[in-house]
């Protein structure tokens, strides 16, 4: 069935093109969409949750059920987990708002899962663990990102951020297991966390090394142009450059083109409804070089006439 | 030239085709169908070249302009390829190819055209020959080495050509001095010395990592004891292999990386910055740093090698 | 109008004489030989889109500060040839457009240069007598992608900045010239200060007029030396079986234009390519991860990263640095190679004969075997330029995506070489492989013996492929106007003529008599017939099952 291997081929090229893009670009979008996490929102100040009482108490059930386990009775740490004490608000938040917390495996790169906690228990966990040992950094409140500067933003954004997160904030895969994680959803509080602490492979940036104004523009441009990058030029292929770029380059934009080739270039192929012969090349299959004669299944008849009389 | 496929048959055999013959007819098993077919797609090539033009008057977004000429450019495509393999003869026709060799009359002709009327002709004076071959070959060396050489300077000796000196003081992309408390332990940073900020081959990557219990200073490697004073470690942000900025800190795992090959620098505890996975053949070189009276960072020393990839002749 | 027109030029210049060759030219049909003019129309796009960036974009390094629309670089610093291409993005109405097309049509020429590439390799179009077209092909390749990595760079951004870092440490890497050659042509040492406006040059004018020049050349060659083509019905090494240039040809090869510009045109309008204004403008002190070059030098990059951090030291001094194996010996090798090898070839066949007519891959399985594994070779490298992006997609640590790759770069190659080949001796071993299969009726005899008989060719099983006749336009036009098939004509004239008496008949003859005087077939064919009194002639019978007209 030749007409049917010339459609075959092609399409077979297509479909497993096809099929290779839609799984990167898939790949792209379930990493965005698992790192999607509730927007925890504005907290209550970190004074007036340790003056709460009740908050703390619910905090310790809650701590004892899901996180002692490893970190121990009093957020001493053991061998399965770090000392959480006098770590601060801001890390214990960072790591449970995101899912990271639990870790599925012990180890030190966390993977972003959907949240178990609702906010009201992430706060409440925060304040206790905040309250066996104060220090560290707290939880930010009352993020403003009205005067922050996008430029800044992005300026800071390209020297600190880029480097693991890439430009685009799509993350990408560090060296000996260790990723960046896509930055495609996280919130403004999640984003001055992570500066601040540092978590896991992550550097920490002071206010020395990013103030707080500094780390503000961050949060906006992250939070705005990360998140909805301005793709005027259409499909903005997951952020990840040229690697995609090329992929459809070389199997849409070649593999189009090919396709127009093909029925641009045969000349056979016709639209009659029957069954097409193959075009030329086939004939090769043919052994000897008589180009009519040898051929039993074609349609002429060759005759002789005298043709000086004509 | 007689070919090896042996289809000649000795004698001119003219071949006579009747008018009716299929060659003669169009490909289309409906002509008129198909005419209505390319007559349609050349005018949505036609609405496609109108709409782009509207698209640009009104100042469209990108989608629209690129769809309406996309669509422009593939109706007249389509019409065009339908017209010349439907409704067209369909062949097929051939002509007879000719051998590109040259016979031997014709070899031979253009041999003494030119060779004996150049004997004759011109190497009489061969004199001038060589006058003439002697000014193109100067011309040729002068063009090439002065026009190029004046293309960019010659290569400095490259410990010149970072910017870093004795008490250089660190500044990180502001200009402003960077001090002791100004990095959290786990912390990183851009820097330069002072009057080169940005500089391409000055960039330095400074790190600061907990010194060891007991211990003020992180010791990288033997003879650089002092090097590393209050857990601050500077070295050259320029990968050794191909250049790239080695800006990935690894905190945890004291590691920078190189985004352009992945070539991994260990920096933890007693490595001064080795390379442990990549391409990089070097370490990356340390800056010496001190910390003066008012607290700010200074370099005790220009790096001690040149920065960057390597090169011919570098020392390793 | 036309006609005078034509006539003033004509009595000067005499075109009627040699044109008509050129209107009678045949191009053998298969839609493989169309893939060369993908190369050439995007190559077309290339330049019409090219035009319009030259007159907005600004290639100079001068340091501006932006203000326009684009918030997150409102007051930025950058170099004014990354401001423009911000403003050809944002500002110039159709700017984006353009810099898409022109962007995607770089990364299809490059690609379809390949896949036309791959074409001849594995057919043996480079045979004699085209190594020629076949040598100039090749550096219109490797000019292509020294054009397309420079136009990558133009803009000045923050990924293209890191790609022209690491080409000035290749350039740096060449034993014994490198320091000076990479100073020489940056202005200095990295990042220099006539970096784009060089590349600027060296892009739009220096580099496209190679590639045109070389064009012009290779589309020469393939006139003069027409085009092969594949083994067919009346299709020998003495002939070209196809359509006339005009006007079959012209309507389906200016289609084709339109197609590949439409083409072009819609992926500009659908998909983003190189989205500047998220990177950022180059510093050189600013870096991004997943850094990767437009494809084509992928297997480049990917060469980098899987070379192991091996340099060559000698007496303390640094001989031969690591990246000049990877990215100066490995395209050196690569493209002398290519370029040597219809003579490596002919040195291995002994075979030094004239061809004209194309292989089937199946037919030449060592050939075949050979570029198959030699490509997969390059795939991998190509793949190896995305070893952190497959990590991160894979999840899987990048140490053992990359050492996979180190692995892979060997094995997949050799693993290609007898799986292809044994694919070809397969195909080779099935007769009819590839064609419309018939049933066969075994017969068994009276003394007990079987035959197989093949069953009678059902309409749907011919070929519809009919015999070439020659070519000649002082029949061909009035042929056709006879034809009872093509509708639009006046059949009481001429058509009733031909009908009746057959006045007009296309008279062919055979090429090997047609000898240097091919171009007066009608002449050749009266003096043949004369000569050799009684002459074959065929007449070709409509087939029963044909509806066509």
């Amino acid at each position: 069935m030749p007409w049917l291997r010339r459609i075959l081929v092609p399409l077979a090229v297509v479909v497993i093109a096809a099929a290779l893009g839609t799984f990167v670009i898939g790949r792209a979008r379930v990493t965005a969409s698992s790192t999607a996490m509730q927007n925890p929102g504005l907290r209550l100040t970190a004074a007036s949750r340790l003056t709460s009482r009740g908050l703390i108490a619910a905090g310790r059930t809650l701590y004892t059920q899901t996180c002692s386990t490893c970190h121990g009775g009093d957020a001493q740490g053991s061998a399965l987990g770090t000392d959480l004490q006098g770590l601060g608000g801001a890390a214990v938040d960072l790591w449970l708002t995101t899912g990271w917390m639990p870790l599925r495996t012990p180890g030190l790169q966390p993977a972003n899962k959907p949240v178990n906690l609702t906010t009201a228990q992430i706060n409440e966990i925060v304040a206790y663990v905040v309250s066996i040992k104060p220090g560290g950094v707290p939880v930010p409140t009352n993020i403003s990102l009205k005067g922050a500067s996008a430029s800044e933003g992005f300026y800071m954004f390209s020297l600190n951020c880029a480097p693991c997160h890439t430009i685009t904030g799509a993350g990408d895969a560090l060296a000996e297991g260790f990723r960046a994680p896509s930055l495609h959803s996280v919130t403004p509080t999640q984003v001055l966390e992570a500066i601040r602490t540092g978590p896991s492979n992550m550097p920490r940036f002071g206010p020395g090394d990013i103030s707080p104004k500094e780390a503000l523009d961050v949060a906006l441009y992250v939070t705005k142009y990360i998140k909805h990058p301005a793709d005027i030029g259409g499909i903005g292929l997951g952020g990840v450059g040229p690697v995609a770029e090329g992929f459809v380059g070389l199997f849409v934009g070649v593999g189009v083109c090919l396709l127009a080739a093909y029925w641009v270039g045969d000349r056979t192929a016709r639209g009659d409804g029957e069954a097409h012969g193959e075009g030329g090349e086939d004939e090769s299959d043919h052994e000897g070089d008589a180009p009519a004669a040898g051929v039993d299944d074609r349609s002429y008849s060759e005759t002789t006439s005298d043709t000086a009389d004509a | 030239m007689s070919g090896p496929t042996g289809d000649t048959h000795g004698e001119p055999t003219p071949v006579t085709v009747r008018l009716d013959a299929d060659q003669f007819k169009v490909a289309a098993a409906n002509p008129r169908q198909m005419e209505r077919t390319v007559a349609a797609t050349f005018l949505l090539g036609l609405a496609g070249f109108v709409g782009f033009g509207a698209a640009y008057w009104v100042n469209a977004s990108n989608a629209w302009l690129g769809v309406s000429l996309g669509a422009g450019f593939v109706g007249l495509g389509f019409g065009m390829v339908a017209w010349g393999k439907y409704l067209m003869p369909r062949g097929p026709f051939s002509e007879s190819r000719h051998s590109m060799v040259p016979t031997k009359a014709e070899k031979a002709r253009i041999i003494s055209d030119f060779s004996s009327r150049g004997k004759v002709v011109v190497e009489r004076r061969g004199f001038l020959v060589k006058i003439l071959g002697a000014a193109g070959a100067v011309f040729g060396v002068v063009a090439m080495f002065p026009l190029i050489r004046s293309l960019g300077p010659l290569p400095k000796h490259f410990s010149e050509a970072t910017h870093w000196h004795k008490d250089s003081y660190l500044v990180n992309v502001n200009g402003e001095r960077v001090h002791k408390d100004d990095l959290e332990y786990g912390g990183v940073l851009t820097v330069f010395p002072e009057g080169d900020v940005g500089g391409a081959l000055s960039q330095t990557t400074l790190v600061r990592q907990l010194p060891p219990k007991g211990e003020v200073n992180i010791v990288t490697a033997p003879g650089r004891e002092t090097w590393s004073p209050l857990g601050y470690m500077a070295f050259s942000r320029v990968c050794t292999h191909a250049g790239c900025p080695v800006a990935l800190y690894q905190e945890l795992t004291h590691q920078l990386l190189c985004p352009c090959h992945q070539s991994l620098f260990d920096i933890g505890p007693g490595a001064a910055a080795q390379p442990v996975f990549g391409p990089a053949p070097r370490p990356l070189p340390q800056l010496p740093l001190y910390i003066d009276a008012q607290g700010y960072l200074r370099a005790q020393a220009p790096f001690d090698q040149p920065v960057g990839p390597s090169f011919w002749w570098r020392r390793d | 109008m036309i006609d005078g027109l034509y006539d003033w030029i004509d009595d000067r210049l005499n075109i009627s004489g040699g044109g008509r060759k050129m209107v009678n030219k045949i191009f053998p049909d298969h839609w493989s030989f169309m893939i060369g003019e993908i190369a050439l129309y995007s190559f077309v796009v290339l330049l019409a889109t090219g035009v319009f960036l030259t007159l907005y974009f600004v290639p100079s390094s001068t340091d501006v500060v932006y203000h326009g629309p684009y918030i997150p670089l409102d007051g930025v610093h950058m170099s004014e040839a990354y401001l423009s291409t911000i403003n050809l993005s944002f500002s110039v109405r159709c700017g984006l457009l353009m810099r898409q097309m022109h962007h995607w049509a770089a990364n299809i020429f490059i690609g379809a240069i390949v896949v036309h590439m791959c074409r001849v390799f594995f057919t043996g179009g480079f045979r004699r007598p085209r190594e020629l077209n076949w040598i100039i092909g090749i550096n219109m390749l490797i000019f292509a992608i020294f054009n397309g990595f420079l136009g990558y760079s133009l803009p000045d951004d923050l990924v293209s900045g890191t790609g022209i870092r690491i080409s000035y440490s290749i350039l740096e890497s060449l034993p014994l010239v490198g320091p000076y050659l990479a100073n020489l042509l940056f202005g200095g040492a990295f990042p220099g200060n006539a970096l784009i406006p060089r590349f600027f040059i060296i892009h739009v004018l220096i580099l496209p007029a190679l590639i045109a020049g070389l064009l012009g050349a290779h589309l020469t060659l393939l006139v003069r030396q027409k085009h092969t083509q594949f083994k067919g019905p009346g299709a020998t090494e003495h002939n070209v079986v196809g359509a006339p240039m005009w006007p079959t040809f012209m309507a389906k090869t200016q289609g084709f234009l339109f197609l590949i510009a439409g083409i072009t045109a819609l992926l500009g309008a659908a998909v983003q390519i190189n989205p500047i204004w998220l990177y950022g403008p180059y510093k050189p002190y600013l870096a991004t991860y997943a850094v990767q070059p437009d494809w084509y030098m992928g297997w480049l990059d990917g060469a980098l990263r899987v070379m192991p951090h091996w340099q060559t030291v000698i007496g303390g001094r640094v001989i031969i640095p690591n990246v000049f194996w990877p990215a100066v010996v490995l395209p050196g090798v690569t493209f002398t190679v290519l370029m040597m090898w219809p003579f490596i070839e002919q040195k291995i066949t002994g075979d030094r004969a004239d061809h004209q007519l194309l292989e089937r891959p199946r037919d030449r399985p060592k050939r075949t075997a050979l570029g198959a594994a030699v490509l997969s070779f390059y795939f991998v490298l190509f793949g190896a330029s995305a070893t952190d992006v497959l990590a991160n997609y894979l999840n899987v640590s990048l140490n053992i995506v990359l050492t996979t790759f180190q692995v892979l770069v060997f094995v997949v190659p050799l693993a290609t070489y007898p799986v292809a080949l044994r694919i070809c001796r397969e195909f080779q071993a099935t007769p009819g492989a590839g064609k419309t299969k018939r049933h066969n009726i075994v017969i068994r005899s009276a003394d007990g013996g079987y035959s197989t008989v093949p069953t009678e060719a059902r309409p749907g099983d011919t070929l519809r492929e009919l015999e070439p006749v020659a070519l000649d336009a002082s029949i061909y036009l009035p042929a056709l106007v006879g034809s009872p098939s093509y509708e639009p004509v006046d059949r009481a004239g001429i058509g009733a003529r031909a009908a009746a008496g057959g006045t007009y008949e296309a008279v062919s003859v055979d090429d090997e008599a047609e000898g240097a005087e091919g171009d007066q077939g009608l002449a050749a064919a009266t003096t043949g017939a004369e000569g050799g009194g009684r002459a074959r002639s065929r007449v070709f019978r409509i087939p029963r099952n044909y509806r066509g007209g």
